[in-house]
């Protein structure tokens, strides 16, 4: 379920700005460490410790938006992905950087106690997890219909020049969009490190999130949502079941198995918008 | 100096010559002849740079066609560096076939790797391409770590290069090193300046350029896109072997994605689709990350305050910092800002 957060996060960019964000794992691993510094280091309770990381997760994104991205508006795709990458490489280099010790853990929010639902045992994380996905998932569908900053974004993501010839600043427009996803990355991060701990892996997470973004279309929020359970499902259930038949460790690669065999069959994922190409 | 101060030529071969006066052909063979007496003044310390050098200029002339003339983005080019590495160090070690055999085995291996995963840039590109070349990347490395025949996890060894076919003489220092993968990058620069010049090269640049219109002019898509792939994850092959026979130790921590990435942001560096391109931007990074290597160190002892990471951390810093600043101020590379010196050069003092 966390992965249809990372998901989402991707989605909300590549909707607004049609920037493919592969800074995505460098983002999350930032910001799960950055709760680990407001938490633990510096010894903050949550109730003010997560508004700081979703404040410091708003200012990232403003500042990738204004300092790597707009410069390179109306660029070639190309310029546009090896940027994230910079990007990418940029934020991994910081991470060591300030946390180099690797690995640790983020004190528990959640009771341990597992939740029964019937002779099902779950853990509670996972339950948060998923509830406060759906409804941020809730929360960003409805901002996208109803507000006029979210209606805003989706004509922009249809037609920049038309939109800004309608008077709708489009620069504060992918500004926005960047600090949404931001928190959306922000929180998400801070899920996962609850469930799984802080390690390097986090990037890798980040980079299995793409699995989602391409199973389910790239410019569908309702994608992501229905891709995120099904990778999660695929990779654990694929790794339960083959792993006695082929070599361990299968389940960190289904993401990207999945992924080539979509690219094969159905490129343009579950939900997304098929592109039809002119000259 | 007789260097050309314009275009005035007046037969095919002039228009065609790639060292278009004696001056060229005279700084060309200063050159080569500089490259090649290195060994006689350097120690093992820049030799063994050059080597590095020279091995990822290699791959990164492979990357170039693909990307460069070609316009398909793949981030998986260490993944198919790792593919040549361990072909040949299989071939050499566990098989105990001659180096020879282990270089172009290895060319190939990951040339055919590269044919399956650039089959998906036939259907999609852009991004989409860009994510299977994630995958591929980071299948490959995990196919790699659980093979037995590979080493797995631990890793494996490979022998020294030798000729054995044709003679005995085996490359077991530095400076015997350096001329074999000189003498395997010239011929690699060689071949991609003329590959551009070719049918082939132009058909790859079209297709960079807009490839529905090139379909519709003519250009065969899939021949021409899959031997882009299989062209550049060749000489990413030939690369990984080199790097295993001077390494003489493989493990897969040597192929990460952060490498792959640090590729393209060599390429980009040089310049996109130039021949020069390359040859500047890995000169450029190598030499940064060694420089970084004595510097950070010095750094970290001078300023206690610093943190812990620093000197781990900085360099991907750095590097990261500076792929976005080239994509910002100049995102034809090194390669374009010589060619205005050059420009500048020849035409002062007037400004035209």
């Amino acid at each position: 379920m966390v992965y249809a957060l990372i998901g989402l996060s991707f989605v909300l960019i590549w909707k607004s700005s049609g920037v493919a964000n592969l800074a995505l794992g460098g983002l999350i691993l930032i910001f799960s460490w950055f709760t680990y510094s407001m938490v633990v280091q510096a010894g903050l309770p949550y109730w003010l410790g997560l508004p700081l990381v979703i404040v410091f997760a708003m200012a990232m994104g403003w500042l990738i938006e204004r300092f790597a991205l707009r410069p390179l508006i109306a660029q070639p795709i190309l310029s546009l992905i090896t940027v994230t990458l910079g990007i990418f490489y940029f934020l991994e280099g910081l991470a060591v950087f300030i946390w180099p010790w690797m690995v640790d853990a983020l004190p528990p929010l959640f009771p341990p106690e597992p939740f029964r639902i019937g002779p099902a045992v779950v853990a509670q994380a996972y339950i948060w997890a998923a509830v406060i996905s759906l409804v941020l998932f809730g929360l960003l569908t409805l901002y996208f219909r109803y507000h006029k900053m979210g209606i805003a974004m989706r004509a922009t993501a249809d037609d920049q020049f038309a939109v800004q010839a309608c008077g709708i600043p489009v620069t504060s427009i992918f500004s926005t969009s960047w600090m949404f996803a931001c928190v959306v990355a922000a929180i998400a991060g801070v899920l996962i490190s609850w469930i799984g701990g802080l390690h390097f892996g986090l990037v890798e997470t980040g980079l299995k999130a793409f699995s989602i973004v391409v199973l389910g279309g790239l410019d569908s929020f309702i994608g992501a949502m229905v891709a995120g359970p099904i990778i999660g499902l695929a990779e654990n259930i694929g790794g339960g079941y083959l792993t006695p038949f082929l070599w361990g460790g299968l389940k960190d690669i289904i993401p990207f198995i999945i992924i080539i065999i979509v690219l094969f069959i159905k490129p343009y994922g579950l939900f997304g918008e098929v592109r039809i190409e002119r000259i | 100096m007789g260097l050309p101060c314009g275009t005035h030529n007046y037969t095919y071969a002039q228009d065609m010559a790639i060292m278009r006066t004696k001056t060229h052909w005279a700084l060309l063979i200063a050159l080569l002849v500089l490259v090649f007496t290195a060994p006689l003044y350097w120690g093992d310390y820049w030799l063994s740079v050059a080597n590095l050098i020279g091995i990822t200029l290699i791959a990164a002339i492979g990357l170039n066609i693909l990307l460069g003339y070609c316009g398909q983005l793949s981030i998986g080019h260490a993944g198919f560096i790792a593919v040549g590495a361990y072909t040949a160090a299989v071939l050499t070690n566990r098989l105990e076939l001659p180096f020879l055999v282990g270089l172009i085995g290895a060319g190939l291996m990951a040339g055919f790797i590269g044919l399956f995963f650039g089959i998906s840039s036939l259907k999609v590109k852009g991004f989409y391409l860009c994510i299977a070349t994630i995958a591929a990347q980071f299948i490959i490395i995990w196919v790699i770590n659980h093979l037995k025949i590979t080493g797995g996890f631990v890793g494996i060894a490979v022998p020294y290069a030798d000729l054995r076919p044709f003679s005995d003489f085996v490359f077991d220092s530095e400076a015997s090193l350096f001329y074999l993968i000189m003498v395997i990058t010239v011929m690699c620069i060689f071949f991609a300046k003329n590959l551009a010049r070719t049918r082939i090269g132009r058909a790859f640049v079209a297709i960079r350029d807009n490839d529905l219109a090139a379909e519709v002019m003519g250009i065969n898509l899939f021949y021409y896109k899959l031997l882009a792939f299989f062209i550049g994850c060749f000489l990413a092959g030939i690369a990984g072997s080199l790097l295993a026979h001077w390494i003489g130790f493989m493990n897969t921590e040597q192929f990460s994605l952060m490498e792959s990435i640090l590729y393209i942001g060599m390429i980009i560096i040089g310049g996109l689709g130039t021949a020069l391109g390359p040859i500047l931007g890995v000169i450029f990074i190598r030499l940064l990350q060694q420089g970084m290597m004595f510097v950070a160190p010095t750094i970290e002892a001078a300023l206690p305050a610093l943190p812990a990471g620093f000197a781990t951390g900085i360099a991907p810093m750095l590097f990261g910092a500076i792929i976005v600043l080239f994509l910002i101020l100049e995102p034809r590379g090194l390669a374009h800002r010589w060619m205005l010196f050059k420009a500048a050069y020849r035409l002062w003092p007037f400004s035209y």
